[in-house]
């Protein structure tokens, strides 16, 4: 008897332990290509990064390690970096000022709707141009010549503009197509419809005005999310390239040239690729006191 | 759920909130309806009358001789030197690759460590994994373009085999599709989306399944996978329309003769801007029918692509996306 479940007990403990064997080969067999591409396209080229950054590095003849030279020369003696530095903060700041509360106020705004009318609006919402060719036609819009601005502000008897050409008006011409095309984000809906109902309930029990609902419960609970959305906006805009290089290519007058365009002109046109790399990687240390700036004032959850 | 309740819509004041907000996000849908319209409507119009100001609201004579010309590439003298198909493949090929490698490898890893490894590897891999993430894209843009250029090496200066003359074995990877493919193969992006929803499956369904003798790779494909559909059909989604976007990668390494669309959009507006608006007189030396019209079909023709994904994930979007999995 005792014989019987002590073989049992071995035979299950054997069994464990294969499991337990093929699980872990399992496991890093299912890994092994994620980590292949990640070595290699990830931190290897960071890691690169920052030996070129310390380089006057030439293609051809061996590179020559010149310590920190690149830093002084484009903090103190580069007069592009301020210019370049002091637009793309303008455009982030203004981006993110004017058009990130946008998506929130819509899709809160847009539970008010029936259903079927949410269903309706959310796919032509997300008719979706995609980017390049979204980019294209407002360039086509700002045409001082033949665009529909200038023709709508003629028809109005209004003074036409240069829009694009004109070196006050190019960054507000950046953020514009930001602020008209208003919508919802889903990541906002979402985490709207997961909110409990019982919450709005209990509060219009107890005499809750619609901002009052909007205010104590729903934006509280957007919190989280909107701090993670406001961290990967900064990252995204302080890396702008598409929007300003298609419109205008850095903008008359370096009006609206930006870090990476900056970056990707003394990269690949004038092959000064141990400066690009360390302008890259000052960007990096602005974004990041921005981020840590960010987190300090903007806590993730305000129980805390 | 509605906050003004039925009770309320009896007040005057309340009604017109309503209203106003009705409005409000009617015209968002017509704005965002309307560059659609304009491309589509400037697409049919002729070049004579793109040019003609104040601009038409719509076309007075309908010509589709904008799209018709774009896939002869003999007229289209310096602004694209191939017939609109090439690029069309280019696309195809890069979005296609990179989708079907992304996915599944990241999907793999992302189960491997949401369920498989042990807590000790869990916390160390998947530090290893989202590193990069935490540090601008933007850093790896030189570097990886050197390195791309005699992989695995970012200079000219390869290293002998020790007590050889041969050089270490390297490739040159710029200029072809896998310049861009490869860096795209893995997105940690993605990984924590897919680990965010592996991580509230229940242990109990895998472990009931391991004591029925099922193997590892088994219990992915015939468990996870079909509980895991709203999440796919998210990321397939986010993935498509995130490269089938990227400009500025492909600008940098790829040749004309592999660029996808969204490159030779760049240069198309960029010579057609450039020549026909602002000298028209040398873009009379230029193909005739050329102009706006060509470039906005060439913005719809690539917009499609991205609405039939759209409508084809539709329904999985709107389920998926209310997974809390996305943060």
């Amino acid at each position: 008897m005792q014989r019987k479940e002590f073989n049992q007990l071995k035979k299950s403990v054997i069994s464990d332990i294969r499991q337990q064997k093929h699980r872990k080969r399992a496991a890093w067999l299912f890994s092994l290509i994620a980590l292949i591409f990640v070595t290699l396209f990830g931190w290897y080229p960071l890691i690169t990064a920052f030996i070129v950054a310390f380089q006057e590095f030439h293609l051809i003849r061996p590179s020559v390690f010149v310590g920190l030279e690149h830093f002084r020369l484009l903090l103190f003696f580069d007069w592009m970096v301020p210019l370049v530095f002091r637009n793309t903060l303008l455009y982030s700041g203004l981006s993110i000022g004017l058009t990130f509360l946008l998506p929130i106020i819509v899709s809160i705004l847009l539970m008010e709707m029936r259903k079927n009318v949410i269903r309706v609006m959310m796919i032509l919402w997300f008719i979706p141009m995609a980017s390049m060719a979204g980019i294209i036609l407002w360039k086509w819009f700002y045409s001082p010549e033949y665009g529909l601005f200038n023709g709508i502000l003629s028809r109005l008897g209004f003074p036409m503009l240069q829009w694009l050409r004109d070196p006050r008006l190019t960054m507000f011409c950046l953020v514009l197509p930001g602020i008209i095309m208003y919508g919802p984000g889903l990541i906002y809906i979402a985490t709207i419809q997961s909110i409990p109902d019982e919450l709005y309930e209990a509060a219009e029990l107890e005499g809750a005005r619609f901002w009052q609902k909007i205010w104590y419960i729903t934006l509280p609970r957007l919190r989280p999310i909107i701090a993670v959305m406001l961290i990967l906006g900064i990252v995204s805009r302080m890396q702008t390239f598409d929007l300003p290089f298609v419109m205008t290519g850095g903008g008359p007058n370096n009006a609206v040239m930006m870090v990476v365009i900056y970056i990707y002109q003394l990269a690949f046109s004038e092959f000064k690729y141990g400066r690009g790399t360390a302008l890259s990687i000052l960007l990096f240390a602005v974004t990041m006191a921005l981020i840590i700036l960010q987190r300090k004032y903007f806590k993730e959850n305000i129980d805390r | 759920m509605p906050l003004i309740n039925e009770v309320g819509k009896k007040y005057w004041k309340v009604r017109m909130l309503l209203v106003v907000i009705t409005v409000f996000l009617w015209i968002g849908v017509g704005l965002h309806l309307f560059p659609v319209y304009w491309a589509f409507m400037t697409s049919i119009k002729t070049r004579y009358e793109t040019y003609s100001f104040p601009p038409t609201w719509w076309p007075h004579k309908i010509t589709f001789a904008s799209y018709t010309i774009l896939f002869k590439a003999s007229s289209l003298y310096k602004i694209m030197n191939y017939p609109l198909l090439t690029y069309l493949k280019n696309t195809l090929i890069i979005v296609g690759a990179i989708m079907a490698i992304q996915i599944p490898v990241c999907a793999l890893v992302a189960y491997a460590l949401s369920k498989l490894h042990t807590p000790k590897w869990n916390r160390i891999l998947f530090l290893y994994l989202v590193g990069p993430m935490l540090v601008p894209g933007v850093i790896s843009l030189i570097p990886l373009f050197l390195l791309l250029l005699h992989f695995p090496f970012p200079t000219k200066h390869i290293p002998t085999l020790p007590f050889t003359n041969i050089f270490f074995p390297h490739i040159k990877i710029i200029n072809t599709y896998w310049a861009v493919i490869l860096p795209g193969c893995y997105s940690a992006f993605n990984v924590l989306l897919f680990k965010g929803f592996f991580d509230r499956i229940p242990d109990e369904l895998i472990n009931a399944a391991r004591l029925d003798g099922a193997s590892e790779l088994g219990i992915f494909l015939r468990i996870i996978l079909p509980i895991s559909k709203p999440i796919f059909a998210v990321i397939t989604y986010f993935t498509f329309s995130g490269t089938f976007n990227t400009f500025m990668w492909p600008f940098i390494v790829l040749k004309e003769k592999t660029w996808p669309l969204a490159v030779i959009m760049y240069k198309m507006q960029h010579t057609i801007f450039q020549y026909y608006t602002e000298n028209p007189e040398i873009g009379g030396s230029m193909a005739r029918e050329v102009g706006p019209n060509t470039l906005m079909a060439v913005s719809i023709i690539q917009s499609i692509p991205v609405f039939i994904m759209f409508i084809i994930f539709r329904e999985q979007l709107m389920k998926g996306i209310k997974l809390r999995g996305f943060k």
